[in-house]
């Protein structure tokens, strides 16, 4: 039945969506050590508007080794090489997955989008859509897209809640009474707080943790 | 948790019928069901309908299928089942209620396909999300719903 079969089958792929600021690099700056200590073999893939500027924050960092992070440039469109035609990412995740055989996730940052963005599922296993309390405690209440359809949503940047005048109960309240029973997380990835639970739920629903 | 990492075939195979078929009189038959835009995905994990924790993993150019046979011996079977697609149809009032309302539904990037005069709008989450994003069409009468 379940027998263990030769062939790897290849590496979960993990789409991180969100708009432009929200957190989606400094998030895998967080979750990047934590896979590592985990002893998940990584790679990533960013997509960068015109530039490959978060390529280059993450292969500066010291995080990761420098040629395990790839940049896909997305021009002026950054949900088409998500969503329509991922030919890009999905060449890169490729490559990826060859040079550095066997690999057990790729995660993919998004360039950058409205909150309509969504990820094609023939290019990520599970997406997780990064929204932050500064863009406002009405995002969850517009029902985009993204906010609705991820499979993870992140609420971001909860310390800077008093400074915006935002009601972050209500806004997590309002978040998870949209999407159903899909899950909704709150981090600060300044702080790294909150940031376990997402590697929890990336390393149960696609890397098939057992059970904790 | 039960890993899989191919499908079999399908239950209609002529091969795997009577198998089926003879587990399926013993209720040894455990169905996965899916919604229909999760049967795109290539890992994912899931539950059957008999609570058993399944972990999938397919190649990259393998799909799921209504009626992929993850597991079948002689003390059970695991069938992938696609829930039915949920519509919403819509019936613009004219030709620029029929315009504006078609630039909406791309903007919003949803998946439609078009029924002679109604747009049809795949379901991919509560209805009543939906139908607030055209409530300013069907307060002035620019769409009407069309049920069935
Ligand atoms: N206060 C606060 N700032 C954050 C948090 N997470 C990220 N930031 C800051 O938000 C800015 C944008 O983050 P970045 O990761 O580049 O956003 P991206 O465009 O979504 O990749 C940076 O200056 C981060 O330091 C947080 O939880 N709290
Ligand atoms: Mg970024």
């Amino acid at each position: 039945m379940s027998a263990e079969t030769a062939q790897h089958p290849g590496a979960a792929r993990v789409g991180i969506g969100g708009p432009v600021g929200s957190g989606k690099t400094a998030l895998l700056e967080q979750l990047i050590p934590r896979f590592a200590v985990r002893g998940t073999r990584l790679a990533v893939i960013t997509n960068d508007l015109v530039t490959k500027e978060d390529a280059e924050r993450l292969r500066r960092s010291g995080l990761i080794a420098p040629e395990r992070v790839l940049a896909v440039e997305a021009g002026a469109c950054p949900h088409t090489v998500i969503r329509e035609d991922p030919t890009l990412n999905l060449d890169a995740a490729d490559l990826l997955e060859q040079r550095f055989s066997p690999l057990d996730l790729i995660l993919l940052e998004s360039g950058g989008d409205n909150l309509a963005s969504t990820f094609s599922l023939e290019l990520v296993d599970y997406w997780l859509f990064v929204i932050d309390v500064a863009g406002g405690g009405d995002i969850p209440r517009k029902k985009g897209p993204g906010v609705v359809q991820a499979d993870l949503l992140i609420i971001n940047k909860p310390d800077l809640a008093p400074h915006v005048g935002v009601d972050l109960e209500a806004m997590v309240a309002e978040a998870r009474a949209v999407r159903g029973d899909r899950l909704v997380l709150v981090t600060n990835c300044r702080s790294g707080e909150g940031v376990d639970a997402v590697v929890a739920a990336i390393g149960r629903d696609v890397l098939f943790d057992a059970a904790s | 948790m039960l890993k899989f990492d191919t499908i079999l075939g399908l239950a209609g195979d002529p091969a795997l019928h009577e198998r089926l078929h003879g587990l399926e009189h013993r209720g040894a038959v455990e169905t996965i069901v899916l919604e229909p835009r999760d049967m795109a995905r290539h890992r994912l994990r899931a539950t059957t309908d008999k609570g058993t924790d399944c972990a999938i993993a397919l190649a990259r150019d393998t799909m799921l299928e209504d009626g992929a046979v993850l597991l079948l011996d002689e003390a059970r079977a695991i069938v992938v089942r696609s829930a039915v697609q949920r519509w919403l149809a819509l019936v613009p009032r004219d030709a620029a209620a029929a315009l504006e309302l078609g630039y909406h539904a791309g903007n919003l990037h949803w998946r439609v396909h078009f029924e002679g005069a109604r747009l049809m709008v795949a379901l991919e989450g509560p209805e009543a999300a939906y139908l607030e994003r055209v409530a300013a069409f069907l307060e002035d009468g620019r769409v009407r719903r069309a049920d069935g």
